[in-house]
């Protein structure tokens, strides 16, 4: 198959990172990728290209209206592929009704100009085949596609065993983990969790090790969304610093599985928009590619769904300091839940899967060849 | 067939007037026009359409700005209206090279700017039609009047507003200074005891737009007021598109200027039909051969080119004579570029 994938991409944000794994993924079996456009001199390891030619499918990564190109190269797009070879995936629930819940949502006019319909006639336009990364998308004109995946050849220490991981895990001395916690992701609704979180941490902190959070707008509320009366990214520097909570901006895609390993604990949250859609994202499964123990900060059902039963272990309960202090006391029942998380997302969530999975929503047989 | 136009619509200038009229006469041809967007409460008799299924065909008008509707608008109009069923219409001839008019007025700044323009036409569509009277170079482009002029818009005498002024020139500063101030300013100097009131309406004539060069080159918006004060020229503001006709028609004389660049292409735009029907004399700052090609041999008496001063007087002591003048392009005009017939021109233009 000759699969392009249409979104924008920045090192810093969104989806690049699996973009990243989707073109490698496919090669890796065998497809021609490449990402529309001309070549982004920061991300030189992605193909780009703008011969529309010999695509089989168009895949439309939607999170943010610039994901759909800008002129000319949006008319040519829609000129040279037919409607029936292009597929849409919606990964911020911009196709359906507007939804508000605390402060997020999924449409805002005033953010990027855009109302609740002209996001659903645009997607509708576009592909009469739209996925939501849901199991269950509440519309019944979307199918289920997760789309983000895991990928195993990315994680970062491999270990053959629970005790073996968790040896390695609790010897790690501060230069090699200098952290007991950290987020890596932006200030972007989230606040109200990871607050929450911090504040239990609070009790554990001189036990585990500092906290630390990695990413944009965690230090103070950006001005643009006081002048513009955003919420949802609110923080509380007074808070953090009493806490002893380390700050840092955000990092390039490729650092971040790195930098979680640097950490005993890595939370994962998703915002609120996105726990009422039930959607995955790349942080969903890239976490358990790092050489951490997650924190699975997520409703159970959906953590049994997507992870696995095993992955159960990793969501604590009332007390999140009480859980933390349980795996640094027992770290080979949690680095077990891992190992068996890793193994049910290698089998059910791995890239070569996802392309099965496209190729049938699509309606198109994959074309594999020999392994480039 | 149903149109629907994207376009920068504003009141007090463009093309707006001309949509209106599509508007109101293609019902009478079985088609329908729209503009799109939302309803603007000024101007209720405009439709205005988001609903893109209803439409056939869209037209993509373009004046001297490449006008973008919002991304996922675009994004909804280019998938819903293939390529096939786009169609072009540049109305001040930026589907051209580069031309620059006596080193003064311009339709691109240089050729990165031309070559923006050129991708993104050529982009949207395979037909490109130009309002122009001249013939094409480009085997790609058509020509198309576009604007029309509607008999039924003629001020009668009877009801015509008094006369406020003698002369009147009805238009904004955008690129006509030079002409005004090499021509008409002298000629207004040398007649000034011997006329009544002298008027311009219209934007910038006191001064640039205050959002200064985002507005377009500062040259395009030269002005004199001390000049104007000195002449005793009045100043107003533009007026909106449906009180054009209206306001030259409290003039006894209105003269006719056309940018540069757009006189040179042989553009036409709609004031060459609107002076026409206001209960004016028009006085037209043309070449012969251009205002005979659009206006018919009669126009050659309402020419204001050399002895403009003495031309104006004529025309102020004589305006029967003048008005007979007047008729009789109204007659050539009325055969020749009825709303009826741009209809019908517009819909062939359309590509099947």
């Amino acid at each position: 198959m000759n699969l392009l994938l249409v979104t924008s991409v920045d090192p810093w944000v969104r989806s690049v990172s699996t973009v990243h794994r989707w073109v490698a993924a496919g090669r890796a079996l065998g497809h021609e990728m490449a990402v529309y456009g001309i070549p982004h001199p920061e991300l030189p390891s992605l193909p780009f290209t703008t011969d529309l030619s010999r695509v089989d499918l168009a895949l439309f990564i939607v999170q943010v209206s610039w994901d759909f190109p800008d002129m000319p190269y949006l008319a040519r797009l829609l000129d040279g592929i037919p409607r029936e070879r292009r597929v849409v995936v919606d990964l911020w629930g911009r196709y359906n009704e507007t939804i508000r819940l605390d402060h997020d949502f999924n449409h805002l006019e005033k953010l990027d100009g855009h109302l609740g319909w002209e996001w659903e006639e645009a997607i509708q336009a576009v592909s009469g085949t739209i996925l939501q990364p849901s199991l269950a998308p509440l519309r019944p004109d979307v199918r289920s596609f997760l789309f983000h995946g895991y990928d195993a050849g990315s994680v970062v220490k491999r270990y053959e065993t629970a005790r073996e991981a968790a040896a390695a895990w609790s010897a790690a001395g501060p230069a090699e983990r200098p952290y007991g916690l950290m987020y890596v992701g932006s200030n972007w609704q989230r606040w109200d969790q990871v607050r929450r979180l911090l504040e239990q941490y609070r009790s554990a902190h001189v036990e585990i090790g500092r906290a630390c959070l990695v990413g944009w707008d965690w230090g103070q509320r950006p001005d643009w969304a006081v002048q513009m009366g955003i919420m949802g990214i609110d923080t509380d520097p007074a808070l953090l610093a009493e806490l002893d909570v380390e700050v840092h901006n955000g990092v390039r895609f490729d650092e971040v599985t790195g930098l979680l390993g640097q950490a005993r604990f890595v939370p994962v949250f998703h915002r609120p928009l996105f726990r009422r859609l039930g959607f995955v994202t790349n942080r969903t499964f890239e976490t358990f590619h790092a050489d951490t123990l997650p924190v699975l900060m997520l409703p159970r059902e959906f953590v049994t769904a997507v992870y696995g039963p095993a992955a159960l272990a990793l969501v604590p309960g009332a007390d999140v300091a009480a859980h933390l202090r349980d795996a640094l006391r027992r770290p080979e029942i949690y680095w077990d839940a891992v190992l068996q998380t890793r193994a049910h997302l290698a089998l059910r969530h791995s890239y070569a899967q996802r392309f099965q999975e496209l190729g049938e929503l699509a309606g198109i047989q994959p074309r594999s060849g020999a392994a480039r | 067939m149903n149109i629907l136009f994207v376009m920068k619509h504003r009141g007090n200038a463009g093309s707006t007037h001309a949509v209106a009229n599509y508007m109101r006469i293609a019902p009478k041809h079985g088609h329908s026009v729209a503009i799109y967007g939302t309803p603007i409460w000024y101007v209720p008799e405009l439709q205005f359409s988001e609903d893109v299924q209803d439409f056939d065909r869209v037209v993509y008008l373009f004046e001297s700005e490449l006008y973008r509707i919002k991304p996922l608008q675009e994004v909804v109009m280019l998938a819903t209206f293939p390529r096939p069923r786009r169609l072009i219409l540049d109305t001040d001839g930026m589907y051209n090279p580069v031309v620059i008019v006596d080193g003064y007025d311009f339709n691109h700044r240089n050729e990165a700017e031309r070559a923006r323009w050129i991708e993104h036409l050529e982009t949207l569509g395979d037909r490109i039609a130009q309002t122009t009277f001249a013939r094409p170079r480009n085997p790609r482009v058509s020509a198309m009047t576009f604007y029309g002029y509607n008999p039924a818009l003629q001020i009668d005498p009877a009801a015509a507003p008094p006369k406020q002024y003698d002369i009147l020139h009805v238009g904004h500063n955008w690129w006509r200074w030079k002409q005004v101030s090499a021509e008409l300013l002298p000629a207004f100097e040398q007649i000034r005891d011997q006329v009544g009131e002298i008027g311009f309406v219209g934007l910038w004539w006191d001064g640039p737009p205050p959002e200064g060069s985002a507005a377009g080159p500062e040259e395009a918006f030269r002005s004199d007021p001390d000049a104007f004060r000195r002449l005793r020229i009045q100043t107003s503001n533009a007026v909106m598109y449906h009180d054009v006709i209206q306001t030259m028609s409290t003039a006894r004389i209105n003269i006719f200027t056309q940018r540069p660049v757009l006189r040179h292409l042989k553009h036409l735009t709609l004031k060459y039909f609107e002076v026409f029907c206001a209960d004016t004399i028009p006085l037209l700052m043309l070449d012969r051969d251009h205002a005979e090609a659009v206006y018919g041999r009669a126009a050659r008496e309402l020419i204001l080119s050399g002895g403009v001063a003495e031309k104006l007087l004529d025309a102020l002591h004589r305006p029967d004579h003048y008005r007979s003048v007047v008729e009789d392009v109204r007659r050539h005009l009325t055969a020749r570029y009825s709303y009826d017939r741009q209809v019908e021109e517009l819909v062939a233009a359309m590509p099947n």
